[in-house]
């Protein structure tokens, strides 16, 4: 049922749990567990999101972008335009869905690398929220009923984490139960082949790089919500992370294979190492308590880990093929001409 | 089409430009802002160089903004605790020739994609230097500014230095084996391969380049100032690749100069001051910088399209 891969991650998943329990204080603690996926919640649309576009041989940098612009025009709406918060956040996800149409426009149409087309958008999207801002202002002035969505408890988990659920089982039925879904992968594994056998490539593309931009607009919105404040720096760094927990979760980078489910638990490792690095106050490293730089720690690992999990890919990668061309080579038929 | 169409026109947009600046904005051209503004360009100019060969070879390299801060700091730490100048400028481009070396190893023998691999060492170096500095500005003793010489002698040795090596550069990739191997492999690696060229080392040897000349650019940078900022480095990748793909390298490898990558760079640097001579808000730089990057790269796309059968 769990393929290996998603094994060796619960397993890293306990580990850490039982380090952050033993080094740190208040970790296992119902709050802090609550914190774990209420802080974490923006990272995981992100990835799950993120998952489909890698699916099928791309990357989409401009993620993190695109939340900042979105909570910058978000806070515009409610705070400068006086709209209805719940208004504003279907508009937002709406620029989203639009700013990931750009992407896939370039992307499909023009045939651009995915790779520059979205680091261009990382930078002008990135660019114009802190034009928009002129580079210094924020919104700040929310509804309470708004800012509950972030910040309160349905049914004793975060609200937020409701919806994460919600967004997150939609895209793994996406992936795995649906035509569009599956094509994914077959366009990652090989694009013209998909191409052959009748996949509308273009358009399945598209829906990944605007399914992306969607999510990140709903991702800004749960962020300004739980911070009560939209500024133009929202986001920053976020891509990082949710490339790494796609990775990490078992999907391919080149494309082609790799699960939703894989993506999910490879976020809830990142997710716990984020927080579990702020509980540990007892120890210190450069001569400060472990907890005070943990952010710092906290990057340094994820970029380790996604390395670890990039050279471990392509490390059974290697294997498999070898043990292949082993296995082929000892199968060989004898020559039927000449036996 | 020409086969220079590129730098060409990028070199007619950068004189209309300076045609309007003289028109509308003389005081641009006062001599000594002019000096001190083109000096403090050539940092980055370096780090584009640098950028430009990474693309060539069908490469990129996004943390050599991490690379050129982790390099000041170095650089500055060495000669605040006395040694030479000398020893900290060799500090500097040894460290970045190991932070090019370990992207190296993993792109060119591990075969990992360098956008995943250098967006890792990005956040490894940046938080590695975070963790280290907490945001300090160390103060540099006082023979570090300028050289030890005066201003308008240390811009001078800034603007050649880096003019020397654009030119040794652009000379070395057209006449020496090591460029034409740069081409080779950016244009398709297995055809190289079979030709007799090995493109991992060709990969390994243009990332191990890249930290060098991401040290370097940080020492240029780190006479012009008393302190170091650790944050000198932020945003350094997107204004070297905006400069690159401006003048003309393509992003899928074995096509550009570097005499085009002047002209970018000369062309986005002076955007921001020309907004701030032409009265305009300067908080709109990222987004035309982004805007840039998406123009240069459509029009390179449209051009591949129009080649195509």
């Amino acid at each position: 049922m769990l393929a290996r891969h998603e094994v060796v991650l619960v397993l890293v998943i306990l580990v850490e749990v039982l380090l952050f329990q033993a080094l740190g204080r208040n970790f296992l603690v119902g709050r802090n567990v609550s914190n774990i996926f209420r802080h974490s919640v923006e990272i995981g649309l992100l990835a799950v999101a993120m998952t489909p576009v890698i699916l099928t041989g791309g990357i989409d940098l401009s993620v993190g972008s695109m939340m900042g612009l979105c909570a910058v025009l978000f806070g515009m709406m409610v705070n400068a335009f006086g709209l209805d918060p719940w208004l504003a956040a279907s508009i937002t996800i709406a620029i989203g869905a639009f700013g990931g149409g750009i992407n896939a426009v370039l992307i499909t149409r023009l045939k651009l690398p995915p790779l520059i087309v979205t680091l261009g958008t990382f930078s002008f999207f990135r660019g114009l929220a802190e034009a928009l801002t002129k580079g210094a202002e924020s919104y700040s002035n929310f509804p309470a009923s708004f800012l509950a969505l972030g910040n309160s408890d349905i049914a004793g988990l975060p609200a937020q984490v409701w919806v994460f659920v919600v967004v997150a089982a939609a895209i793994w039925v996406l992936v795995h139960h649906t035509t569009v879904g599956r094509s994914f992968r077959a366009i990652g594994f090989a694009p013209e082949g998909a191409r052959y056998a009748g996949i509308p490539v273009a358009r399945n593309t598209s829906l990944a790089y605007i399914i992306a931009g969607a999510v990140a607009g709903l991702a800004a919105v749960i962020l300004v919500s739980r911070l009560g404040e939209a500024r133009a720096n929202a986001g920053i760094g976020y891509e990082l992370l949710a490339i790494t927990a796609v990775v990490l979760g078992g999907v391919s980078i080149f494309g082609g294979s790799g699960n939703v489910s894989g993506t999910l638990l490879g976020w809830v490792a990142l997710a716990i190492l984020n927080n579990g690095l702020t509980r540990i106050s007892d120890y210190r490293i450069m001569d400060q308590p472990v907890a005070s730089v943990a952010r710092e720690l906290s990057g340094m690992l994820t970029g380790l880990l996604l390395l670890a999990a990039l050279a471990i890919g392509a490390a059974t990668k290697s294997l498999a093929v070898r043990r292949a061309r082993l296995q082929s080579l000892s199968k060989s038929p004898s020559n039927p001409i000449n036996p | 089409m020409n086969k220079y169409f590129r730098e060409l026109t990028v070199a007619a947009a950068l004189v209309l430009l300076m045609l309007a600046l003289a028109v509308f904005a003389p005081h641009f051209f006062q001599f000594q802002p002019f000096i001190s503004r083109l000096t403090s360009q050539m940092p980055a100019l370096v780090a584009a160089i640098g950028i430009a060969l990474v693309i060539i070879s069908r490469q990129i390299d996004i943390s050599i903004g991490a690379q050129f801060s982790m390099c000041a700091v170095i650089a500055g730490v060495t000669a605040a605790s006395g040694l030479p100048l000398g020893v900290a400028i060799l500090a500097a481009l040894g460290a970045g020739a190991l932070m090019g070396a370990l992207n190296g190893l993993l792109v060119a023998y591990l075969r990992l994609p360098s956008i995943v691999v250098t967006l890792a060492t990005m956040a490894i170096w940046q938080e590695a230097l975070r963790l280290w500095q907490q945001g300090r500005l160390l103060a540099l003793p006082a023979g570090i500014k300028w050289f030890g010489c005066d201003q308008l002698t240390g811009q001078t040795i800034v603007i050649s230095i880096t003019f020397i090596l654009l030119i040794v550069a652009a000379w070395a990739m057209k006449n020496l084996a090591a460029g034409r191997f740069i081409y080779a492999t950016g244009t398709d690696a297995e055809a190289a391969r079979l030709a007799g060229i090995d493109p991992q080392r060709t990969t390994f040897g243009v990332f191990v380049l890249m930290g060098i000349l991401a040290g370097l650019g940080a020492v240029l940078n780190l006479v012009q100032s008393p302190q170091i900022q650790p944050n000198c480095g932020d945003g350094l990748e997107l204004k070297a690749i905006a400069a690159a793909v401006v003048g003309g390298v393509a992003i899928s490898g074995g096509r550009g100069t570097l005499w085009g990558v002047l002209l970018g760079m000369l062309l986005l640097a002076n955007v921001n001051p020309a907004l701030t001579h032409f009265h305009q808000p300067p908080y709109w730089e990222k987004a035309i910088q982004g805007l840039v990057i998406l123009i240069a790269v459509m029009a390179d796309g449209l051009r591949s399209r129009k080649n195509q059968p």
